[in-house]
């Protein structure tokens, strides 16, 4: 076995019988830590699932003293999601409709996806390949939008909204997120790590801008377009203060602003809240969990280059 | 600047008329001191804690992998989903945290109906939930340092701990810079925890700025203030942003 030269200057094949328990402590300690997080970060959202499989009944009864029961069901069942979906006898007395929340946002959801695919790729590629007029004072004048905090828009952009006549209607709530700054911004740092030698040498084969554009960039950019699509997707599912503002009928409501208007009503039912924000918040959950390398890529890229 | 409501539409222009109410809007002032007392709990223990997470998680381990999706899993989830959620861990008789609390003996407690508790509680939930986000852009930080920087330091003797202070923080400014300004722009626009949980109360101890603006504008239907309010706010963050840019501002070069 070679020995690593450290400098230290110990061998390291010799261990004292200290070092190897100090090192069993350490490894021990550094995993029980791990364990600590993992339940703290997990440990409400397993309660909101867990609950969501269970009758009101059982997690009222399980709650004192606190044991193992009170997160795990003893009799699992679906009746909760029947009534969310409407189905079952309490959903139709009570007039739930879930699904209908679901779809909406789902609708929104791949609208803007699709659209903001379609133009911030665009608008991505001219700002990092062209050269036009004015293009530093647009760079700054689209970063400085990124700046100012939503709430602060909200207002004239209700109101722009509103002449529009596109209040309470889906288009009110797909229009404001056609174009995003900052999926503009990220996805032009993205391209301009292409590098130019390609383009040139699609001119050369007779390529025009629009032919760079879908035969260069695109394929090279789609790492950091799937990025920005699963990102643009999280943030117009759990979307909440806009649609909360423009959408009246409780119809076309989308789901994050349902469950909350849910809650809030005087009587709070346990085991409905916890279906709803579970299926409130799984889609997402689960797209972040099967593709999480796009997800930390992407904000560890916005984060640094921002 | 002007009056107007959302329904009529009408319009005076009343010039500043909005501002000078503003100035002597005891509300008003009570919401801006809420909402600095939100963003001083919560901005600096999570940037904290996310560094330490950070230097903690950043091998490239299973199981550190498995604890950092642990950690972002409650930024991908609804602000609504989360506060929905913890407004029901923190209820005073069915609540998951006073439940936990009694299998230690403590007694149980009253979160969000307690003027004292209600914001304090609002921002330990808010740090869980945001957590993640900011141990993320830190770790990718930790990554741009080079590692000979460290081992250098390591051949001349140093510990961890002056490891520490003397290249990794230094180096990590800018990171950490991004950090507390996005996360003081995002705290301040804190909006959702407040119309879930609290509404403002208990006795307004919970009436961020941007709640405030809410109720003028949609609730009230006075738009004008609203928007008053909003460009104030406005006003306010980017001065705060400045000055945290200003503090951070760091010459170090590679």
């Amino acid at each position: 076995m070679e020995t690593v030269n450290t400098n230290t200057g110990v061998d390291v094949r010799k261990r004292s019988p200290n070092q190897i328990l100090k090192k069993l402590g350490l490894v021990l300690g550094e995993n029980f830590l791990y364990l600590i997080l993992v339940v703290v970060f997990v440990a409400p959202l397993a309660w909101m699932v867990l609950g969501s499989l269970r009758e009101e009944k059982e997690i009222f009864a399980n709650l004192y003293p606190f044991t193992i029961h009170t997160f795990w069901p003893i009799t699992w069942t679906l009746d909760t999601y029947l009534d969310m979906f409407g189905i079952s006898e309490i959903g139709i007395m009570y007039g739930l409709h879930f699904h209908r929340f679901m779809a909406n946002s789902l609708i929104v959801s791949v609208a803007v996806v699709s659209c903001s695919l379609v133009f911030n790729t665009m608008g991505a590629y001219f700002f990092a390949r062209l050269d036009f007029p004015f293009k530093n004072f647009l760079l700054i004048f689209v970063v400085a939008t990124m700046l100012i905090p939503f709430q602060a828009t909200i207002v004239p952009l209700y109101i722009v909204v509103s002449k529009l006549g596109m209040r309470d209607s889906f288009w009110g709530l797909i229009v404001p997120w056609f174009a995003s700054p900052f999926v503009i911004f990220a996805l032009a740092q993205f391209i301009k790590e292409i590098p130019k030698e390609l383009d040139e040498a699609a001119t050369i084969d007779g390529a025009s801008l629009w032919g760079i554009l879908w035969h260069v960039i695109l394929p090279n950019a789609i790492p950091g377009i799937i990025t920005m699509a699963l990102l643009e997707f999280q943030f117009i599912w759990n979307l909440f203060y806009w649609p909360l503002i423009v959408i009246n009928s409780s119809d076309l409501q989308m789901i994050q602003v349902a469950i909350a208007n849910q809650t809030t009503q005087t009587q709070i039912f346990w085991g409905r809240t916890f279906a709803g924000s579970t299926l409130a918040s799984l889609p997402v959950i689960i797209i972040f969990l099967a593709l999480q390398k796009w997800y930390i890529q992407g904000v560890a890229t916005t984060g640094l280059k921002g | 600047m002007w009056q107007y409501s959302l329904l009529g539409g009408y319009r005076d222009f009343v010039g500043l008329q909005h501002y000078q109410f503003m100035m002597e809007d005891i509300y008003f002032w009570k919401s801006m001191k809420v909402t600095a007392m939100f963003v001083l709990m919560k901005v600096p223990v999570q940037v904290l804690l996310s560094l330490m997470l950070a230097v903690l998680l950043q091998k490239e381990t299973r199981s550190s992998a498995i604890v950092r999706s642990a950690i972002f899993t409650p930024v991908v989830t609804s602000v609504v989903v989360v506060s929905i959620i913890w407004a029901m861990m923190y209820h005073s008789q069915l609540g998951l945290i006073n439940s936990i609390l009694s299998a230690f003996g403590i007694p149980r407690q009253v979160f969000l109906s307690d003027a004292d508790r209600a914001l304090p509680a609002m921002s330990a939930m808010m740090v869980w939930k945001d957590l993640g986000f900011s141990m993320i852009i830190i770790m990718a930080g930790l990554k741009g340092i080079p590692v000979v920087y460290r081992e250098a330091a390591i051949v001349d003797g140093a510990k961890p701990w002056q490891i520490m202070r003397h290249i990794t923080l230094p180096l990590l400014k800018r990171v950490l810079m991004f950090v507390v300004v996005t996360q003081t722009i995002f705290s301040f626009q804190n909006f959702v925890p407040v119309y879930v949980m609290t509404k403002g109360g208990p006795m307004d101890s919970t009436k961020v700025i941007v709640f405030y603006i809410y109720q003028y504008g949609f609730l009230f239907q006075d738009m004008g203030y609203a928007s008053a309010m909003s460009v104030v706010t406005l006003l306010v963050l980017l001065v705060v942003s400045m000055i945290q840019m200003r503090l951070f501002r760091t010459d170090v070069e590679y």
